[in-house]
């Protein structure tokens, strides 16, 4: 670890309601990788957007190089070599990979755009890298994890001096963190200040040097992430330890009756001949690599992209699913992997999304009964632990975690009897990811039944009853609880790659 | 300034819209220095003549920009409805009740072609807008056999529609419109269209897949816009007497100028009536006073244009200031 780069003193920034930071203290050295971590809301994302100017801090100091600094947007910052990866992913859906990259440098050939320059330079940027993405194609065609690997590239194709990676692994593959911390690894030899923010504790543990845990916008403590343990780091953020047991059997019986049915269904390009079955009372985790799959899988279930063929059984009858109207109808929800896509209503409020998939039950004549809506979505406020001033807060102001909880208890007010949880604890922190697990396993226990999409093996193996393993769109086995490790299911994914 | 916009009171009301109120009654001082006897009744009753029809026309159009969406036919649309009704009326001899339907009738239709075509075929609304124009305007032309249609005077059989607008002094167009932006203002924000209407334009596919039909919803906007031009027209016939076929097109751009001052956002999921309401009212006095000042409509036509671009300017940098 070199000199300190990078200094912020005493920042404070409130938001209309909320006091988001309170005089918090952050360094950065060179050749370090320094873990942010903290709470859903505890402030680490606003930290670093005023770090790089899109926020304007109301006071406190920014060190940077020697120098008392103060970015006034993100171009400045970029310029002076501080660059970040947002949390939410910002890429332009219509444009190819390379625009993208490039957007706003693009080289130049005259008056116009040096394509070719672009598309050269992108793919040497990957090749370096050693990702895998076509430069010419469209950015909305990339599977999550690939955006994010192009966020990261743009990232590094600065001239950059302190890299901030603001929950970059929440939807990336476990292949594709290990090829995300080999550039870590990379960056930081150069001598680069990195600042790392997530919520996985192994992954904290592997990479970086220190952590500095922020609660309730407040500084809390740094320690050095070698003498400290991972107990002792959630007891910093959270005030209390939670322990993480896996599953050892399946808490569904096996004679439970089967509610959903999949025969040979077949979508698209990623989803061949897939079949499986669901019970009363269990959860049923889904795993496989990225791209394997399994959320075009629950797309095509869902209605939301068209099928080519299969049949599904709801409760023995057979059921016919166009559209995700359809599949609401017959009580299945679908809760996104992309939440900002496809699960929240950014710009409009909390208490709006709650009810957005059961608003019939708010309705008193034509009219909404705001009271009863109210009511409902601070219950689960209060159930969720969402961290917001209040209901009629616009969801774009509440931080990420907060976003998915808010996505949850849209699906929860539904009631739906089949819910598919598409990696429910992205981005959500520690406390409230148990919150969520208890939470599922009380609907469990109510009767309702969960496919569970994760690539989190941790996750998968401490959840499930049962285990569907998806490989390049088709179903590659099935493994009860009780036999199930993370090798056997590793094997089973991987089965026809190597 | 970030103080006072926490004020409750203020909070309700909506910061924005007592800024555009507060320009209102700039822009309506000025016109009473520049022009005398601008306070005068006659001003007044031609403002609000002007009012009316153009306030049904912007109510309309709030829901449509509400769901990302525009329609440019509403001025033509206008037209069409009362030229075939007024037709209708003088050739065929219908009772004024029935014209009335159908006025409104054919603005509905013309609202529900338009959104069938955005909502189920994924026409673009600025491309299906464009077209329908020139259809109102064509099917107006072919069916009057481009004549003039004049309705009914007030003391003429059937002029009672007139009442409408006015009764004596007593300005009951107003009172309608007021009602009925109360009324667009519930269906906005405290009903199922409303709320659909407004999340469809602020993220469609999160709403779609929460298991609501986006494409019927987003059809019901364009035909709430429509009736609402149908129901614009009875008015402004009731204003203007005459009508030609051909025209209508500049009361799409004060529609939409007014909708867009008010605060409604042009990208979609944010609308306010109150601010449609405030904007007619600016749109109105600012033609009052033009032509008042004996300047031609050319130069109103220049004016709202840039009313139209300054509003949209500051509706979109704010958003940029957001992000
Ligand atoms: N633009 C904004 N307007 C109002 N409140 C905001 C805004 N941005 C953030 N906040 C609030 O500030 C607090 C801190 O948010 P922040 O995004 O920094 O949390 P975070 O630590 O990154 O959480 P997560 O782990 O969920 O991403 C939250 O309570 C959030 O609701
Ligand atoms: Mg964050």
């Amino acid at each position: 670890m070199g000199e300190v780069i990078l200094e912020m003193k005493q920042i404070d920034k409130s938001f209309p309601g909320v006091h988001a930071l309170d005089h918090v203290d952050f360094n950065v050295r060179r050749g370090e990788v320094h873990a942010l971590m903290g709470e859903n809301g505890a402030g680490k994302s606003t930290l670093m957007k005023v770090l790089t100017g899109i926020y304007k801090k109301d006071s406190g100091s920014i060190i940077y190089e020697g120098k008392e600094t103060e970015f006034h947007n993100a171009k400045e910052a970029q310029d002076a070599g501080v660059i970040i990866v947002h949390q939410e992913l910002n890429m332009v859906g219509d444009l190819t990979v390379a625009q993208n990259i490039f957007l706003g440098r693009e080289p130049r050939k005259g008056l116009g755009i040096d394509d070719k320059k672009m598309i050269k330079d992108s793919r040497e940027l990957f090749d370096h890298l050693k990702i895998e993405i076509d430069p010419m194609e469209k950015m909305s065609d990339l599977t999550v994890g690939k955006q994010q690997m192009c966020e990261i590239a743009k990232a590094i194709s600065h001239d950059a001096k302190v890299i901030i990676f603001d929950e970059p692994s929440a939807a990336l593959t476990e292949k594709e963190i290990e090829d995300l911390f080999i550039i870590i690894r990379d960056l930081k030899k150069r001598q680069l200040g990195i600042v790392y923010i997530s919520h996985r504790m192994d992954e904290i543990k592997q990479i970086t040097d220190r952590v500095t845990v922020m609660r309730d916008g407040t500084y809390i403590g740094t320690l050095m992430t070698k003498e400290s343990t991972k107990d002792e780091i959630i007891n910093m953020m959270v005030g209390r330890i939670i322990y993480e047991d896996p599953k050892q059997q399946s808490a569904c019986p096996p004679d439970a009756p089967i509610v959903l049915k999949v025969e040979n269904l077949n979508a698209g390009k990623m989803v061949k001949n897939v079949s499986f079955e669901l019970r009363k009372g269990e959860i049923l985790g889904f795993s496989g690599l990225m791209g394997a799959g399994r959320t075009e899988t629950a797309r095509a279930l869902f209605g939301a992209d068209p099928k080519q063929s299969g049949t599904i059984y709801i409760n023995g009858e057979k059921v016919d699913i166009k559209s995700p109207q359809d599949a609401v109808k017959y009580g299945i929800g679908y809760l996104s992997e992309d939440r900002k896509r496809y699960g929240v209503v950014v710009g409009r409020s909390v208490a709006e999304n709650t009810t957005m998939a059961c608003l019939d039950n708010y309705l008193k004549g034509f009219l909404i009964n705001k009271r009863a809506e109210k009511n409902v979505s601070d219950e689960y406020i209060k159930r969720l632990a969402t961290k917001t001033p209040n209901s009629e807060e616009l969801v774009m102001n509440l931080s990420g975690g907060n976003q998915q909880k808010v996505v949850i208890a849209k699906w929860l007010a539904r009631d739906c009897d089949i819910l598919i949880f598409d990696e429910p604890t992205r981005g959500i922190d520690v406390g409230a990811k148990n919150e969520i697990y208890k939470l599922m396993n009380q609907l469990v226990s109510e009767g309702k039944s969960i496919i569970m999409i994760s690539s989190e093996m941790t996750e998968i193996l401490r959840m499930s009853d049962r285990i569907v393993v998806m490989c390049e769109g088709e179903i590659k086995g099935e493994i009860d609880i009780s036999e199930a490790t993370s090798e056997n299911i590793m094997d089973k994914a991987t089965r026809n790659i190597s | 300034m970030g103080k006072l916009k926490q004020n409750p009171i203020i909070k309700q009301l909506g910061f924005n819209r007592i800024i555009l109120f507060l320009v209102m009654l700039f822009i309506y001082l000025i016109f009473c220095v520049l022009i005398p006897n601008f306070l005068g009744l006659s001003h007044v009753m031609s403002m609000l003549n002007y009012v009316c029809f153009l306030g049904f026309l912007a109510l309309g159009v709030t829901f449509v920009i509400a769901t990302g969406g525009i329609d440019f036919s509403i001025g033509p649309v206008m037209f069409c409805c009362a030229l075939i009704s007024g037709y209708t009326l003088n050739q065929h001899g219908v009772p004024m009740a029935a014209a009335l339907v159908i006025c409104i009738l054919v603005g509905t239709l013309f609202g529900g072609f338009n959104g069938y075509m955005v909502a189920y075929w994924d026409v673009p609304p600025f491309i299906i807008s464009m077209a329908s124009m020139n259809i109102a305007k064509g099917l107006a032309s072919v069916y009057t056999k481009t004549t003039t249609v004049s309705w009914p005077q007030s003391a003429d059989p059937g002029g009672w529609f007139r009442n409408f607008l006015k009764v004596g002094n007593v300005p009951v167009g107003l009172i309608i419109f007021l009602i009925a932006a109360v009324v667009c203002s519930v269906i906005l924000n405290n009903t199922k269209p409303g709320r659909y209407i407004l999340g469809l334009g602020s993220n469609r596919e999160a709403v779609r897949l929460s298991g609501v039909n986006t494409k019927k919803w987003e059809m019901i906007a364009y035909i709430i816009c429509g009736t609402l031009a149908g129901i614009a027209a009875i008015f402004f016939a009731a204003a203007y007497s005459t009508v030609q076929p051909g025209y209508g097109d500049q009361y799409n751009n004060e529609a939409i100028a007014a909708c867009v001052m008010g605060g409604t956002s042009m990208i979609g999921g944010l609308a306010s009536i109150g601010g449609t309401v405030i904007g007619t009212l600016i749109i109105a006095l600012i033609q009052e006073g033009i032509l008042a000042m004996k300047l031609t409509k050319d130069v109103q036509l220049i004016i709202t244009a840039i009313i139209v671009i300054a509003a949209v300017y500051i509706d979109v940098s704010a958003r940029r200031r957001k992000n």
